[in-house]
This record gives structure tokens, C-alpha cells and sequence, in this order.
């Protein structure tokens, strides 16, 4: 059969090659190459959709490398790593057409993107745990260049913030890794087999869920380990900010599942209580933190700690619920969190961006009925905001609502965390009223509103914010098949 | 009237003898007619013949040697081995010399004595191949002695006053610790009655004569291996004399003073001397020590000297693991080849650029093929996958944890992520603003590209190499 899931996860990785062997290449040729690379990869990634994905892993490719030691090269995606999969891809894309502007140095940062798209589709397809630890950190340092190189005023320093952060935070994953290697029967590194039958127990499993947390709350980020998050979406380019948010938070929460749930499902189930109060506890404090930004970019970073805290409580509810049909409720929803929240967050960063553009500043107080001005623009914001804020027929609410219900039934308590819904309600329509509504300023008063290129990378991410409103199930089958059948 | 024949026949039979074993040993061989022929070229004033005729020996030794794969044979009436420790450290030291040989041409070309480098490269490289084959104390001592003396003069080559400082630190260094090797040495012949290494099984019966003799090998070796706290000499000597012979110290030598060591403790009754904690120790100490040290150096050279040493910790693990694994023999030389190239690639790069870390300052803008490659070596030397650095602690880091020594697996993991810090002081500033373009060398171009080969087929092709190993 045709090796599609490769194919097309190496496809970006082709792209950038490419342009680091043609370094006389133009700005606009760099640019082509990332598109079509992207494009492509899109396409393979539909086709991954149509074959799609039933229970287990499906689509597995799979070549052996040292069999001696059980490590090989194994993809394969499952219905909670599909949409992720889907997600990723039309991020990029987007995240490609925006970028079309930028000049400076436009060869490297293309590749970079490339580089980190392949990364973050590899650990989303990796069933193999090195292959994934590899992947997982090859984002880092494909985003440490993107926040270095093309970042805003504080850079430097956000980027270095990011890196330690990360990649000490991902170093427990890494010992974590290696226990359940050595507890393996025969040793392997088939994350498969680590899924089938969790090779450790009692007090060994617990330190390899901690590491597993710990590392994994630091991506997503959960308090109090969340503090690079500001910094890096504040300082980095747009796209850049777009798929940190978009995407690679999502490699934190997919990971909780793939790794702390799957392979050490009765360590998560003993501390799934603390799991669910930390959880509950980031997504109030977003919810507040943001309330009092008035940095745009950096209130949607935190919105995003809410949003990510949504997630991480209805996993922990999936880990602690003993009834199958709460666990798949609550997992799906969380999985259908994560692509709602890359959607609309990542909606949301271009927005912000497209308005840095115009207004050089990001500071809402210094906007001001902006809807007049620039209505598409506006409008579009305020439907993403809506979205973000929970608003039923938009993407976020039949996500919220099935953790929330799932929740309900499990630890009725956490349902305090509804309360954030509340507070970003408010903060969101402040942000509206303030920068969008009232009376215009002179001083924006030439203002354009949204360029060809820029109605091409926000379209699809409406679209999709409408759609995944409405018709949810589209998602939630592929996600169902593979969270029903998750037995801890 | 018998006895004409008999003595006829013993004659017949050893000198059949003499001659299997000189078939056994022919790579050796061949490496020294190598080393004795650079120096005719260059007694006859003909240098530009020199280091292609040292290439061409040295390549010859390596396919003499491929034909020996698989052999498990002894030498001389047991003296020395031809295993696969000592089978394959002439396939990979061999090369490894030639290319540091062509490095090393240019640094020294045009200069009095060029051949005389290629010649001494290679008798440096006979003492590696020597103690990698030892089955006998004496040929411990003689190997010592013969890469020591050899690489002194390297270091000293360029006769300035740091090199000169540099070599005179090495050879008291050395002299030292080869005196109290040859010391301890006579207490386990006193023992053992034999300067067999077999027949070290005896000093069970002696455990404090035995534990002497060992801190007294382990000394002589550790010297040479540069394990802490016998590392003294390495970054001064490394950076004192050519990069290129930095490169070869870094790489030969010490690999031959570790197999030597595999030959030793194999032998060596583990309750009477508690070498597998010893080790253990050392290495943990090695690589720890190494990595820090190597974290604060803003001279490339010297950075990357304390790098080798941590790396000399990693190999101590397949040392420790040498009695209770099966993959310790495989880990060891598959981590070999895997150091070999990287790190003789990162010298190559640091030859051409520069020992000062600002002079990679936009390194990899300005030379996006190299600076890539340069990335690749030192990411490979962290260990990360699939390259052959990768791999080859990989299995090391399994012999050790076969052998029950999982917490020493757990301390060269955390070194591996703190020597990404070290790593990285160097990469980060290749790829910031450039201040000026550095034009590579054909011969420098041509070393890193092999290397990078080696770097990334021993890393993907892992299973072909483990296979041939047997």
C-alpha cells in the first residue's frame, strides 16, 4: 500500500530541504515552495481523512531500524490523532498564505516553518516513543529560531525562556520513556504495546506518570509552569504565534492522553483528583489574568491557558470516570477541545496580527471603532471571539459542553471551572467594545481593511470555526471510534 | 636417532606457527611497514610522496583486517589477540589515522619533517592496535609506550612555546603514570607468576596485591583514555599542538587505551578488586566532570577536548557491562565507529574555522553546508536519533542496564541532556549574525563529508554493522 502517512509527513521536510540546496532562490520562490509543500501535505493529509481511522491504529507503516533493541521507524493515527493531523496541516497552510509578506530572510524562515511542520505532524503520527520524543523536541528548536530570528522587541529573551523551559521540561519525559522501555516484556519501544498492556505498576507507574505530567504541563502549559506562554506569543511573528498556539500546546494535551492516560492509566487514575483542582484552578486563573490584559495578543495567550485547562479537566475526568460511556464523553470532548481551540485561537492570532500591522501597537486602549473602518476585519474578530468565548453554533461550545457534562457526573465541584466561561465572556466583550466599537480615531482613519492575501489565510479558519459549530459530529465520529474503545 | 626429528618437528610446527601468526596480525604489520615507509619518503626528501603512500598502507591494513572478521584467535603463544576488539579497531582506527593524516597535511605542509607526522601518526596508531589486541602485560606496556611516545612528538611539532609546554605537560604526565602502571604491573606478576592477562584469574587469591596492580593499570590507561582525574594533560595537550593531532588524540589513542582495559578487567576476578564499581565510579566521575568542565571553555579546541573525556565516560559503560552482557563487545565498537566519525568531523570543521568560539559567530549562514554538517556532528555526540551517536549510546546505555547498573544508565542520560548545553554554545552562535565568510578547504570539505557519511549510515544502517559484528 501506498505509504501516505509518510509521504506525507515527510513532505514539509522535502520542501525545506529543497530550499536549503537552493540558496540563490528569490523571496517569492521560497515562499512558492512553502505553499506547495504545504498544499501538498494538505492534500495527503485528506487523504489520510478518507481512508480513515477505526478503533487502534490504522494506516501503520512501519520498517525496522534496530531490532535488536526493539526501535523502529512506526507511524500510524488513531481518531484522536486524525483530527489533530487535520488540524495541523490547515494551520500551516494558512500560516503559509499569511506569511507570503514576509521579506526578510524568507528562504530560512520557510524552511523553518517547514521543518517544524513536519516535527509537529511526526508527533502526532509517531507510535514509536523515541521517534515521538524526537519529534517533540525537534519543535522546539525549529520554534526557538522562529521566536529568535522574526520575533518582536524582547525576542531574544522570550526565545531563550521557551527553550530552557522546554527542554527541561521535556527531559522527565525522557526518563519516563526509559521506564517504560525497561518494565517492557520483550523490550521495545512500540508505543503500541505500551498502550496494550501498561508495562509498569504501583509506585514505578507513579513516578513515570508524574515525569509524564510534568513535561507535558509545561507544553500545554498548566499553572504554575505556564509563565514562558505570554512572553513567546507576545514576542513571535504572527505565524509563529499562530501555530505555538494552534499546535503546539496541542502536543502537551495530546501527549497527556497518548502517554500519562494510555500508559499509565492507573497512576492517572489515583491522582486524577489533584489533576482535575490544578486543572480547575489554570483555567480560572486565564480566565482572570487575561481579564485584566490589555495587550490583545497577550489576553488571547491567555484565553489559551483557559482553553488548554478545559482540556487537561476532561482528561482527568476521562482518567478517573468508571463508567465507559463518561470517559468517551469527556475525552471527546477534550480531544474536540483541541481542535477548536487551534481553529479559533489561531483564527484570533491573525487577527491580532493583521491589526498589528495596520496599527504598529497592540494595545487596545489605542484602537477605537475599528468596525467602521475596517468592518471585515472587525467582524471577523468579533465571530472568533464569540467562538473563543463559548458561544453555542460555534466551534468551542459542543467541546466545552461534553467536558463539562462529563465533569458534572464525576466531580461535580469542577464545575466551578464554568465560571471562566463567564469571566471571558466579559473580557471579550470588553475587548470589543473597546477597540471595535465607539467612535473611530482620526488617527486610523486610512486604514485598509483585509487584503486578498489576508482574506485567503482567515476564510478557511471562519469556515471551519462555523462548521465545527454546527456539525460537530463530523469530528466527533472520527474522535468517538477511537475513545470508546480506550478500555483503563 | 629420534630426537633429530622431533626437534625437526617442533621446528616445522612452530615456525607454521610463526607464520599463522603473522597472517593474524597482518593489518598491525601492515600499519607499521606503513609508518617505516612515510619515513623512507621522507629521509628521501620526497614528502608529497608520503602521506598518499600513508593513506594507501593504512587503507591496505583496514581490508587485511575486514578479512579477519569473525576470527577469535591468539598470537605469539597467546600474547596477543586477534578478537573482535582488536579485529575491529584496526577497521576503524586505520581510516580514522588516514584522515586525520590528510587534516594534518594542512597544517604542516611545506613545513621541515612533513612526513615525519604521517609516520608518527602511524606509529601512534601501532601502540592504539597493540593494547586493543593484549593478552600480556608486557604488550600493555609496550603499547603505552609506543602511542605516548609517538603523539608527544606530535604534540610538540610545531616547536612554538605552547605547543612546547603543551608536550613537556604530557610527557611528565605520562611518564608518571606509565611508571606506576609497569609498578603495579610487577605486583600481579609477583601473584600470578605469569605476565599472561589470562592468568590474572589467579590474584582471586591476593585481593590486595590485585586492587593495587588495578588502580595502577587503571592509572596507565586512564592516562591515556583520559578518564578524570587522569585528564590533566588533555585540553592543554590538544590545544597546544595542530588541531589535526587533536583530532587523533582525541580519537586513537584512547580507544586503544579502552579496549586494552576490556582486555584487562575480562580477566580480572570481580570479588578480589570490585572493578565493576570502580568503573562505574570512574565513569560516572569521567563523564560528569567532562560535561562541566566542557560547558564554561570559550576555546573551541579545548571544548571540544573536555568533550572527548565525557565521551571516554560513555565507553567506560560497555566496559562495566563487559562480563554480564552480550551487548557490551557490540556497544563498545559500534560506539567507536560512531565517535570516530563524529568527532573526527567536528575537528575537520574546527580546523578550518577557527579555535575561537567567536569565530563561529554566522558560521552556519555563511557556510549553510558545513554549519549544517557541523550541527550534525555535535547533535551526534549528544546522542540524538537516528544519527550513529544516537545508537551507539544506545547500546551502551542497554549493556549497562543489562548489567544492573541502571543507575549509571540514569546518570549518562542526564549527561546527555547537559552536554546538549554544551553543544549548544556552540551551534546557537553559528547561526546569528555573520561577521565574516569563512572559505573551507577542499581537503577539510572532503574530511567533513566522509565523516557526515559515517555519521548518519552508522546511525540508520545500526543493524548491518551490529550484524557483521557477529
Amino acid at each position: 500500500m501506498f505509504p501516505l502517512v509518510s509521504v506525507t509527513l515527510f513532505l514539509p521536510l522535502l520542501g525545506a530541504v529543497l530550499l536549503v540546496a537552493l540558496p540563490g532562490i528569490s523571496t517569492r520562490g521560497a515562499h512558492a515552495v512553502g505553499l506547495v509543500a504545504s498544499g501538498l501535505t494538505l492534500l495527503g493529509a485528506a487523504g489520510m481523512w478518507a481512508r480513515g481511522a477505526g478503533a487502534g491504529f490504522t494506516q501503520v507503516e512501519e520498517v525496522s531500524w534496530i531490532p535488536s533493541l526493539g526501535a523502529a521507524y512506526r507511524v500510524g493515527v488513531d481518531g484522536i490523532s486524525l483530527p489533530l493531523v487535520f488540524l495541523t496541516v490547515v494551520l500551516f497552510f494558512v500560516s503559509f498564505v499569511f506569511s507570503v509578506k514576509v521579506t526578510e530572510r524568507a528562504r530560512s524562515y520557510v524552511a523553518l516553518f517547514l521543518l517544524l511542520e513536519t516535527a509537529s505532524l511526526g508527533v502526532f503520527v509517531a507510535l514509536d516513543a523515541i521517534l515521538f520524543y524526537v519529534f517533540f523536541e525537534v519543535t522546539l528548536v525549529a520554534m526557538y529560531f522562529i521566536i529568535a530570528d522574526w520575533g518582536h522587541e524582547g525576542r531574544q529573551r522570550a526565545a531563550l525562556t521557551f527553550f530552557l523551559y522546554t527542554l527541561l521540561g521535556s527531559l522527565p519525559l525522557l526518563l519516563a520513556i526509559l521506564g517504560l522501555y525497561l518494565g517492557s516484556d520483550p523490550r521495545t519501544f512500540d508505543m503500541r504495546a505500551f498502550i496494550d498492556s501498561p508495562p509498569l505498576t504501583g509506585l514505578a507507574a507513579m513516578l513515570a506518570f508524574v515525569a509524564m505530567f510534568v513535561t507535558f504541563a509545561v507544553k500545554t502549559p498548566i499553572f504554575p509552569v505556564h509563565t514562558w506562554l505570554p512572553a513567546a506569543h507576545v514576542e513571535a511573528p504572527t505565524a509563529g504565534s499562530v501555530i505555538l498556539a494552534g499546535v503546539m500546546l496541542k502536543l502537551g494535551t495530546y501527549g497527556l492522553i497518548r502517554f500519562a492516560l494510555q500508559m499509565t492509566p492507573d497512576a492517572f487514575r489515583a491522582a486524577a483528583p489533584y489533576v482535575a483542582a490544578i486543572a480547575v484552578f489554570t483555567a480560572l486563573y486565564g480566565a482572570f489574568v487575561a481579564l485584566g490584559q490589555t495587550d490583545l495578543k497577550r489576553l488571547i495567550a491567555y484565553t489559551s491557558v483557559n482553553h488548554m485547562g478545559y482540556v487537561v479537566l476532561g482528561v482527568a475526568v476521562a482518567a478517573a470516570a468508571t463508567d465507559a460511556g463518561v470517559r468517551a464523553l469527556a475525552l471527546d470532548g477534550a480531544v474536540l477541545q483541541m481542535v477548536s481551540h487551534g481553529v479559533v485561537t489561531g483564527a484570533l492570532f491573525l487577527l491580532v496580527g493583521m491589526l498589528q500591522d495596520r496599527t504598529h501597537t497592540r494595545d487596545m486602549g489605542e484602537m477605537g471603532g475599528l468596525l467602521r473602518i475596517v468592518p471585515v476585519l472587525g467582524w471577523l474578530f468579533i465571530l472568533a471571539a464569540f467562538a473563543s468565548l463559548g458561544l453555542p453554533g460555534l466551534a468551542h461550545f459542543p467541546a466545552e459542553f461534553q467536558i463539562f457534562l462529563g465533569t458534572l457526573q464525576v466531580y461535580p465541584i469542577a464545575v466551578v471551572a464554568v465560571l471562566g466561561i463567564v469571566v471571558t465572556a466579559g473580557l471579550y466583550l470588553r475587548a470589543i467594545q473597546i477597540a471595535f466599537l465607539g467612535k473611530p480615531s482620526e488617527r486610523w482613519r486610512e486604514m485598509k481593511d483585509l487584503s486578498g492575501r489576508e482574506i485567503l489565510s482567515i476564510v478557511p479558519l471562519a469556515a471551519l470555526t462555523v462548521l465545527i459549530g454546527v456539525a460537530p459530529f463530523l469530528l466527533l465520529d472520527v474522535i468517538h471510534r477511537a475513545t470508546e474503545a480506550i478500555g483503563l | 636417532m629420534n630426537t633429530p626429528g622431533v626437534l625437526n618437528g617442533t621446528l616445522v610446527e612452530s615456525s607454521s606457527q610463526m607464520l599463522q601468526s603473522i597472517v593474524l596480525i597482518s593489518p598491525q604489520i601492515a600499519v607499521l611497514l606503513t609508518a617505516v615507509g612515510a619515513l623512507v619518503f621522507e629521509m628521501l626528501r620526497l614528502p608529497k610522496v608520503s602521506l598518499p603512500f600513508t593513506v594507501i598502507g593504512l587503507l591496505v591494513a583496514t581490508f587485511l583486517a575486514t578479512q579477519l572478521v569473525g576470527a577469535n584467535a591468539t598470537a605469539f603463544e597467546g600474547t596477543y589477540l586477534v578478537d573482535d576488539l582488536s579485529v575491529w579497531a584496526v577497521i576503524l582506527l586505520s581510516p580514522t589515522t588516514a584522515l586525520t593524516a590528510v587534516l594534518a597535511r594542512q597544517e604542516v605542509r611545506d613545513t621541515d619533517r612533513e612526513g615525519t607526522v604521517y609516520s608518527l601518526l602511524c606509529f601512534a596508531t601501532v601502540g592504539a592496535l597493540v593494547l586493543a589486541g593484549a593478552g600480556d602485560v608486557m604488550f600493555l606496556v609496550l603499547g603505552v609506550l609506543l602511542s605516548s611516545l609517538a603523539t608527544f612528538a606530535l604534540v610538540a611539532y610545531p616547536r612554538d612555546d605552547r605547543a612546547t609546554e603543551a608536550a613537556m605537560k604530557y610527557f611528565v604526565f605520562g611518564s608518571v603514570t606509565g611508571a606506576v602502571m609497569i609498578f603495579g604491573l610487577t605486583y600481579w606478576f609477583g601473584v600470578a607468576g605469569s605476565t599472561f592477562l589470562s592468568a590474572m584469574e589467579r590474584l582471586g587469591s591476593a585481593p590486595l596485591a590485585a586492587g593495587f596492580g588495578f588502580v595502577a593499570v587503571l592509572i596507565g590507561l586512564g592516562y591515556k583514555a583520559s578518564f578524570v582525574p587522569f585528564h590533566f594533560w588533555a585540553p592543554d595537550a590538544y590545544d597546544g599542538g595542530p588541531v589535526s593531532v587533536a583530532a587523533f588524540l582525541s580519537i586513537v589513542p584512547k580507544v586503544g587505551a579502552i579496549f586494552a582495559l576490556v582486555q584487562v578487567v575480562r580477566y580480572l576476578p570481580a570479588d578480589a578488586t570490585a572493578w565493576p564499581l570502580v568503573i562505574a565510579g570512574l565513569a560516572a566521575l569521567t563523564m560528569t566532570y567532562g560535561n562541566l568542565a566542557a560547558l564554561v571553555q570559550d576555546n573551541v579546541v579545548r571544548l571540544l577536548a573536555y568533550s572527548s573525556i565525557a565521551q571516554s565516560g560513555y565507553f567506560l559503560l560497555g566496559v562495566v557491562a563487559i562480563d554480564q552482557s552480550g551487548l557490551a563487545i557490540r556497544s563498545l565498537i559500534l560506539f567507536t565507529a560512531a565517535y570516530a566519525a563524529m568527532n573526527l568531523g567536528a575537528f575537520a570543521i574546527v580546523l578550518s574555522v577557527g579555535r575561537d568560539l567567536r569565530s563561529f559567530t554566522g558560521f552556519g549562514r555563511t557556510n549553510p553546508a558545513a554549519g549544517a554538517a557541523m550541527v550534525i556532528f555535535l547533535i551526534s555526540l549528544v546522542g540524538i536519533p537516528p544519527l550513529a551517536g544516537f545508537v551507539g549510546k544506545f547500546l551502551l546505555f542497554g549493556a549497562a542496564i543489562d548489567a544492573g547498573f541502571t543507575w549509571l544508565a540514569v546518570i549518562a542520560i542526564l549527561n546527555s541532556v547537559l552536554s546538549l548545553g554544551v553543544y549548544l554554545r556552540l551551534i546557537v552562535p553559528m547561526y546569528q549574525r555573520p561577521k565574516e565568510p569563512t572559505t573551507l578547504s577542499r581537503t577539510t570539505t572532503a574530511v567533513w563529508t566522509i565523516a557526515l557519511f559515517f555519521t548518519l549510515a552508522v546511525g540508520v544502517g545500526a543493524q548491518v554493522l551490529l550484524g557483521s559484528i557477529g
